[in-house]
């Protein structure tokens, strides 16, 4: 052998520095130590005397294994980028795979972002169309967009979990993952998904421009009490709370006050005890996110 | 049935167990038990075998009733969630993501089967896949893959984690000849001798691979014992002859030429045969549907093994 291997693999050299029988079964079983077997790796891969010898040693049902398991985890893909950034960053491995594979998940980011996107883009053609002609509350044209905002939020969070988007939800339900992670990964998600597109457009609607922030602290409420409410009443119960919780409210001060109170800086701090309200209530309460059980 | 076994060795325990959904009464008053091995669960569409595998599932709840596994309650968070860890299970109507790959949704299971180490999940993803046949499928598209072959990805993703319980609701269906003699194949040479609830209204599945079966008609359960005791209960109502019997249930020509019948009572003269477990499971249908006939429910066996 004309390369310097470590002891454990050159002491048992075979005839014409060629490997003995020895380490190659050793090597075919993987009894050596990783140094030993690199060494081992680099002389086959030059000689073809140790390449046929190897063969013999060879686990043939052990190698077919490998092989299936190396495809499957071809199959399966490797990480992009965006997940190999959140895996840096702590997110479970197991979790952002959760989230990739949910395709489920994919076509409610589409449709929430769509749907947000087309309701702002419209409300803006609208508002521009009722400031240009002067009429009314200069205000009140944001009404429609108070109202919808958060629920379309929702949507997006509620159609990630509908059966009609989740075909494998039996699945989901049946298996021992808990089931308070997988909604609030998916709703996390969902959320940042819809909302990057909502206080982007908002901009383009006429009104102060702290409005898209001050819409999120209503979004994030409206989703606790849906979160809270699920774990006392059935999902479609829960979601007409949750639309009640902001739609009432919406509509009882624009009736009475400037629009834009149920978004201002009074109406912030009882928005945010709600969802810390709703959030203690969730959690409390989260054994509970399951179908079919007992609310 | 198993003299052997006690109520100690019974994986899975149902006691008193009632569902409703709305007026129809899915499940009404079932007890069982069912220890390791193969039970067929046996009845018509609509009999309350879903509602009955999906409780024991731990995806619905009972409205009255208790449901015991591995001694465990579902009732119960922390224990439903241990049983779910033991637990594989193939719905009816279990759907697919269409766009992932075979290994990609078997990925995701195991994922949420909480096999959480990369590397172990590409080992169960291959194991499972080579089980059910599909090893060479892993990087094909769901959408592209036969009504068959989604059957035995079904049957793969319930592999996943070698569960102790395996509750199967038809499994069968959608399977050629040949894929399912390999089925049969592959739920007798499991490892770990895990406790199997084949959900069926084939009776052939339960004849080939069923140490127990459990026929459930109209959300009761009328019949537990074994596929022989089953064929049992016909023993005396079915006979042979040259041509159709008019006071029979059902009368079909066979193969040579001859008829068979199945009766409540056989004519004088004619030539009484052994029954099929088919001809049991037809005639206590029968009787169910008409309870007025004089023969009445017919129950063999314990209630639990």
């Amino acid at each position: 052998m004309t390369t310097p291997f470590p002891d454990q693999v050159a002491s048992a050299d075979g005839p014409g520095g060629h490997l003995g029988g020895e380490v190659l079964a050793a090597y075919a079983t993987n009894r050596l130590d990783e140094v030993a077997a690199w060494s081992v790796e680099a002389h086959v891969t030059t000689c073809s005397a140790c390449r046929v010898a190897l063969r013999a040693f060879v686990d043939r049902d052990r190698l077919a294994r490998n092989r299936s398991v190396l495809l499957a985890a071809a199959a399966v893909g490797e990480p992009g980028p965006a997940r190999r950034l959140l895996s840096r960053v702590g997110v479970p491995e197991h979790l952002l795979g959760l989230l990739a594979a949910t395709p489920s998940l994919r076509r409610s980011w589409l449709l929430s972002v769509l749907g947000v996107l087309a309701v702002v883009a419209g409300e803006s053609v609208l508002a521009n169309h009722l400031w240009n002609r002067g009429s009314g509350s200069t205000w009140g044209v944001l009404v429609p967009f108070l109202l919808v905002g958060p629920l379309l939020v929702l949507g997006g969070v509620a159609l990630a979990f509908l059966p009609l988007f989740d075909p494998s939800h039996q699945l989901a339900a049946a298996a021992p993952f808990p089931g308070v992670n997988l909604l609030l990964a998916r709703a996390v998600s969902a959320l940042l998904a819809a909302l990057l597109p909502v206080a982007v457009a908002a901009f383009f609607v006429p009104g102060p421009g702290w409005l898209p922030a001050a819409m999120l602290l209503p979004c994030l409420a409206v989703w606790c009490v849906a979160l809270a409410a699920v774990t006392v009443v059935g999902a479609t119960a829960a979601a007409v709370v949750s639309a009640a919780t902001w739609v009432l409210p919406v509509i009882v001060v624009a009736a009475s006050h400037p629009a834009l109170a149920v978004v201002r800086w009074h109406a912030q701090v009882a928005w945010a005890a709600l969802a810390a309200a709703a959030a203690v209530v969730a959690f409390v309460r989260r054994d509970r996110f399951e179908m079919g059980w007992t609310r | 049935m198993d003299e052997m076994t006690t109520d100690v060795d019974l994986a899975v325990r149902v006691e008193g167990l009632s569902r409703r959904y709305g007026p129809v009464r899915a499940l009404d008053d079932v007890e069982m038990g069912m220890g390791r091995g193969i039970t067929g669960l046996l009845g018509p569409n609509g009999a309350g075998k879903t509602t009955l595998l999906s409780i024991l599932a731990t995806i619905n709840q009972p409205d009255a009733g208790r449901v015991s596994v591995f001694g465990l309650d579902p009732a119960d968070t922390a224990q439903r969630v241990e049983i779910r860890r033991r637990l594989g299970f193939l719905p009816q109507e279990l759907g697919f993501h269409r766009h992932f790959t075979v290994a990609g949704f078997l990925d995701y299971v195991a994922i949420l089967k909480e096999i959480v180490d990369r590397r172990r999940r590409a080992e169960e993803v291959a194991r499972v896949l080579a089980a059910v046949g599909l090893q060479g499928m892993a990087g094909r598209r769901i959408r592209a893959l036969s009504g068959g072959m989604r059957q035995r990805l079904g049957i793969a993703q319930a592999l996943l984690g070698d569960p102790d319980l395996l509750l199967l609701d038809e499994p069968t269906a959608g399977l050629d000849p040949e894929q399912q003699l390999r089925f049969r194949e592959l739920l007798s040479n499991l490892p770990g001798d895990p406790t199997i609830v084949l959900s069926t209204h084939q009776v052939d599945d339960v004849s080939a691979i069923c140490s127990h079966v459990v026929v459930l008609l109209a959300g009761k359960v009328r019949f537990t014992g074994t596929p022989a005791e089953l064929a049992d209960t016909a023993a005396g109502h079915v006979w042979t002859s040259h041509q159709r019997d008019p006071h029979a249930l059902l009368s079909w020509r066979g193969g040579d030429n001859r008829w068979r019948h199945l009766g409540e009572r056989p004519p004088a003269g004619v030539e009484v045969t052994a029954a099929t477990v088919d001809e049991g499971y037809l005639l206590l249908s029968h009787t169910v549907d008409n309870p007025s006939t004089t023969r009445g429910w017919r129950r063999v066996g314990r209630r639990d093994r």
